[in-house]
């Protein structure tokens, strides 16, 4: 008798039944086939044919398998592939579907090729961003336990509604917070970054410094590179220790990274230093952006800086600090404002005259990081946030590219999805082992992505001027998890669709078929559309954005700042910081405008306090007859101290009055000039004769002019108060030498160099600029907005191009015996190429559309940072629009003009 | 096979009702019931063992039989089937099902019920 239960078993052995089932149905079915058997044999047939008959019963075990399938006494897990012997584990299928995929890719290089390419594209854009924003965001301190940090700043008391701005505090009234506070584990103070001048070899060099107190390093938990930080006794005595710390990066560039740094003497602004440490490598500071070459005592700032930081460390009117330290474990931020708050309090009623209504906060370490660069914390985030959309949106593009090629892909494979299914494999089977494929593309792409992002931040960041002041790209385990999460993200997000459609490939037709005339579904084709519409959708908005703001900058260059920048050049120069007493810089600035204007090309010279738009404001002017009923109430101002012929060489024009004159002297009366702004709001019957007193003088000056309200701060601002000063009545170490050229100022740059190098060849000038660098200084942020959504924007329209082209091509493939039974039935060339022309340029209409409305809509969030243009502005609107049809008309072009090559009889035949 | 006993899919529908019916008046195993479909059809019904004990499972899994194991003297042990109670509902509800089936078929296409 044969044994039937082991050819059932044998049989059913693929299908893993559980041990109690495949027993129970083994032992009934070889029941069965028992009878049968000796049915046969008790009818007469031969052995040989009773068990051959019996077998057949067993001939199609489709339905049995079917049938089981449907009562779910399958395993969850697929049977195992032919060839192999036994399913492993889940992290060992997982394997062998990694090794499945990689050498199906390898049979399509190129398709792989192309995926790789717009992936990374994509990727790059996306860990380029975010490299950005771990640089300059996300804990660009080198420093531990980051969370424990917090700033300490000035505020008004009367008004503790936090604004963007950061004040900062008084030297005396940072010390008194050190020692009364019971909140801060160690409090520090530092001043901003200051230009200083470095005298080396008889040349003079621009080098940027920080004041800062002895216990900043420990404050922040640093431990120095080479040598030592400042002790306890630095930080006590005015100008007793003239010591400093480089920071690393200038001690390998600028000193060329010398093994004896230390105990090397540095003359910085006249003033012998000696190099007492170098700071940890990548710290520049309680900086976000840019920081100083070297750290000096906070003691050292009057001696170096007698001009602006005299009676630094005692007057508390001269507020230049800002604290950073340790709250105490367990203390909140607010906890600790409110006990600053309260010393603060106890402190106004002490100093009165400088300290009433004076408040302190506690504020995040984000708030002052980025303040040395003119940002905030809020305003950055705003500025991320809106980068990472922007390059997610690309991302995204480059995503429905790829599912597009995947999609058509799984039509081609249908064969392939067929076998598999019928041979046994499971659908969720199937589809992991798509999604692997999926996800190995992702992995692949991300590894190029980080190439190219890589690239693109070392190139990003190589053009900053070499200094040392700038933070070092982190691209860090940071960066590479969020490029891997961003891989295989992608890879999911582009692989489930196509791997969830292919997994329902029909088996009976995809058996039957060969495979290469795979059909085109309608709802595969309305999908695939679908992904085309949206790509161009979102690459008109990208275009329309970028257009709205090109245009805008374009006003911005049109407004009129108050001064002329067609033919103005600036020199910043400080023969204080050379050694430059009183007598001697007065000299100086009389000999070079003697010199500079007898140059050719020259038409007027004049000195100024101030560059164009990097004025400060102050508070305290005092007007005749008026007094400011509280602090909130006094007027902020800028105050420029200027020479003769300054509002003829910088063009800003006189309004009622005069301008300086040399009777203008020390010992004559005292006088300024407002600009139309102050005039207006405070005289409304005329400024000429009025008295006012400056904050920290003691005379009044009468107002003898009115001249234009200008830009001083930054472009287009709003209209603010100024007040101007005779140099000759107000005597300052640092000016910049104003030149009016009659042509290109360019050429007046190197002539006028040298003269101020003659007239003074210890003194540093630095930053020397056009009016037309001041302009784009100006413009610098709208010009970066500007470049990075135009770029993002053709990136965009790039993508969805390729997607549009090989969305048509495809179709024109597939439609290859449509075409040509058109043809043979009369249709001309010119007719095929409209038909396919229109198909693609009314899927490029629809996203046009769609991507208008949503550009109408972020238009309109973003009205407030646009200049005199509206969200709506149709030559904006038009002009993304040409440019984007023309492409995509490109796209089209060519699978249009193969549709009109069919030839008819051959694809009539092959169909 | 009976040439007027052709579409498969009228076997589809009704392999449920002859499995029923058979397990009506007594218990029987596997074997038994596709050799009494045989007989009973005259040739024209046959159940081959693939389909016939996924339908037995799908049918005690939906409660309308129970199968137990009964082991007797010199015998390997068998699956016999009962109909239980629920079985002998869904038993008349097809039956009435099918008479009615088959009226309204005779009467649009004239054919006489033997």
């Amino acid at each position: 008798m044969p044994d039937w239960k082991t050819y059932v078993r044998e049989r059913m052995a693929p299908w893993r039944l559980k041990p109690e089932e495949e027993s129970g149905l083994a032992e009934e079915v070889a029941q069965h086939l028992e009878d049968c058997f000796r049915e046969l044999r008790s009818g007469g047939a031969g052995e040989e044919e009773a068990y051959r008959r019996t077998m057949e019963e067993l001939d199609n075990l489709y339905p049995l398998r079917a049938g089981l399938e449907r009562n779910q006494l399958l395993p969850r897990y697929d049977a195992v592939r032919a060839g192999e012997t036994s399913p492993g584990t889940l992290l060992e299928g997982i394997w062998k579907d990694f090794g499945y995929a990689f050498r199906s890719m390898r049979k399509s290089p190129a398709f792989v090729l192309v995926v790789v390419a717009v992936l990374a594209l994509g990727i790059g854009a996306n860990t380029t961003v975010f490299t950005l924003i771990n640089t300059l965001l996300l804990n660009p301190l080198p420093v531990r336990n980051t969370a424990e940090l917090a700033a300490v700043a000035a505020e008004d008391a009367r008004n503790t509604r936090q604004s963007e701005a950061v004040f900062p505090i008084s030297y005396a009234d940072l010390k008194d917070y050190r020692e009364q506070n019971q909140v801060f584990r160690t409090l520090a103070g530092f001043t901003s970054v200051r230009g200083l001048t470095l005298q080396e070899h008889g040349v003079a060099q621009g080098i940027f410094g920080e004041f800062v107190t002895a216990n900043y390093f420990s404050a922040l938990g640093l431990e120095p590179a080479r040598g030592r930080f400042f002790s306890p006794d630095e930080d006590t005595v005015a100008a007793a220790h003239p010591v400093a710390v480089l920071n690393y990066a200038a001690w390998k560039t600028r000193f060329g990274g010398v093994e004896d740094i230390v105990g090397r003497p540095l003359q910085v602004n006249n003033v012998m230093l000696t190099v007492v440490g170098v700071a940890p490598p990548h710290f520049i500071g309680v900086n976000a952006v840019f920081g100083p070459d070297l750290w000096l005592p906070a003691t050292m700032a009057e001696r170096m800086v007698p001009n602006s930081m005299q009676n630094l460390l005692t007057d508390r009117a001269k507020t230049a600090f800002l604290g950073v330290g340790r709250i105490k474990p367990g203390i909140t931020r607010g906890q600790a404002a409110a006990n600053l708050r309260a010393i603060a309090g106890t402190l106004a009623r002490q100093y009165p005259a400088t300290n009433d209504n004076h408040g302190a906060t506690v504020r995040p370490l984000d708030d002052v990081l980025l303040s040395s660069s003119g940002g905030t914390g809020a305003s950055a985030v705003y500025a991320s946030a809106a980068l990472l959309i922007v390059a997610a949106i690309v991302l995204l593009i480059a995503c429905s590219n790829v599912a597009n090629l995947l999609l058509a892909r799984a039509a081609a494979r249908q064969q392939e999805m067929a076998v598999r299914l019928a041979i046994g494999a499971s659908r969720p089977r199937l589809i992991r082992q798509l999604l692997t494929e999926s996800v190995l593309l992702g992995l692949m792409s991300g590894v190029a992505g980080l190439l190219l992002a890589s690239t693109g931040i070392q190139f990003l960041f190589g053009q900053l001027p070499g200094w040392a002041n700038f933070p070092t790209p982190k691209l860090d385990a940071t960066v590479l998890i969020f490029a891997l999460g961003m891989s295989l993200a992608t890879g999911l997000l582009f692989g489930t669709v196509p791997a969830w459609k292919a997994s329902r490939a029909n088996v009976a037709e995809g058996l039957k078929e060969a495979g290469r005339t795979a059909g085109r579904s309608r709802r595969r084709v309305t999908m695939t559309n679908a992904l085309v519409v949206g790509q161009v959708a979102f690459s008109f908005l990208l275009l329309v954005t970028a257009a709205l703001f090109l245009k805008s900058m374009g006003r911005a260059y049109a407004i009129d700042p108050g001064f002329q920048t067609a033919h103005l050049a600036v020199f910043p120069t400080s023969p204080g910081q050379a050694g430059y007493d009183k007598t001697r810089t007065k000299g100086f600035y009389q000999d070079v405008r003697n010199r500079v204007s007898r140059l050719p090309g020259v038409q007027s010279v004049s000195w100024a306090s101030g560059m164009p738009l990097w004025a400060r404001t102050v508070t305290g002017l005092q007007l005749e007859g008026w007094q400011p009923r509280s602090r909130a109430e006094q007027i902020r101002t800028v105050i420029e101290t200027v020479d003769l012929d300054y509002f003829e060489t910088a063009g800003v024009a006189l309004e009622t009055g005069r301008v300086f004159r040399s009777a203008d002297r020390e010992s004559s009366l005292p006088v300024a000039l407002v600009n139309g702004k102050l005039a207006r709001d405070n005289w409304p019957n005329g400024a000429l004769g009025k008295r006012i007193q400056l904050p920290g003088e003691k005379m009044e000056r009468q107002v003898v002019g009115v001249v234009r309200t200008a830009n001083y701060t930054s472009w287009g601002e709003p209209p603010q108060a100024c007040v101007y000063v005779p140099l000759e009545q107000n005597y300052t170490d640092a000016m910049v030498l104003y030149v009016r050229s009659q042509g290109n100022p360019e050429t007046i740059i190197a002539p006028v160099g040298h003269e101020l190098h003659a007239a003074g060849p210890q003194i540093l000038v630095f930053g020397t600029r056009t009016g037309s660098g001041i302009v784009d200084g100006g413009l610098f942020q709208a010009k970066v907005a500007v470049g990075l959504l135009t770029t993002f924007g053709l990136l965009a329209l790039g993508l969805a191009s390729i997607g549009l082209y090989g969305v048509l091509a495809y179709s024109v493939q597939q439609r290859r015996r449509e075409v040509g039974l058109r043809m043979a039935l009369g249709a001309t060339r010119a007719g095929v190429l409209r038909l396919v022309l229109r198909e693609g340029m009314s899927l490029v209409i629809t996203g046009m559309v769609i991507g208008l409305v949503s550009a109408l809509a972020v238009g309109r969030l973003l009205s407030r940072l646009l200049f005199g243009v509206t969200a709506s502005d149709p030559l904006s609107v038009g002009a993304a629009a040409l440019v984007l049809s023309a492409v995509a008309l490109a796209a089209c072009y060519l699978p249009a003009r193969w549709a009109t090559r069919v030839d008819p009889l051959t694809s009539l035949r092959d169909a | 096979m009976n040439p007027n006993v052709q579409d498969p899919e009228w076997k589809k529908g009704s392999a449920e009702l002859l499995v029923l019916s058979l397990l009506e008046d007594q218990p029987r195993h596997g074997y038994d019931i596709s050799k009494l479909i045989q007989m009973r059809s005259g040739g024209a019904l046959r159940f081959h063992v693939t389909s016939l004990y996924p339908l037995l499972h799908r049918l005690e899994k939906e409660g309308l039989i129970d199968g137990r194991w009964v082991e007797k003297a010199d015998q390997r042990r068998r699956r016999y089937y009962h109909l239980t109670a629920p079985g002998r509902k869904v038993l008349r509800s097809k039956q009435q099902g099918w008479r009615d089936f088959v009226t309204a078929i005779s009467r649009i296409t004239g054919i006489e019920h033997a």
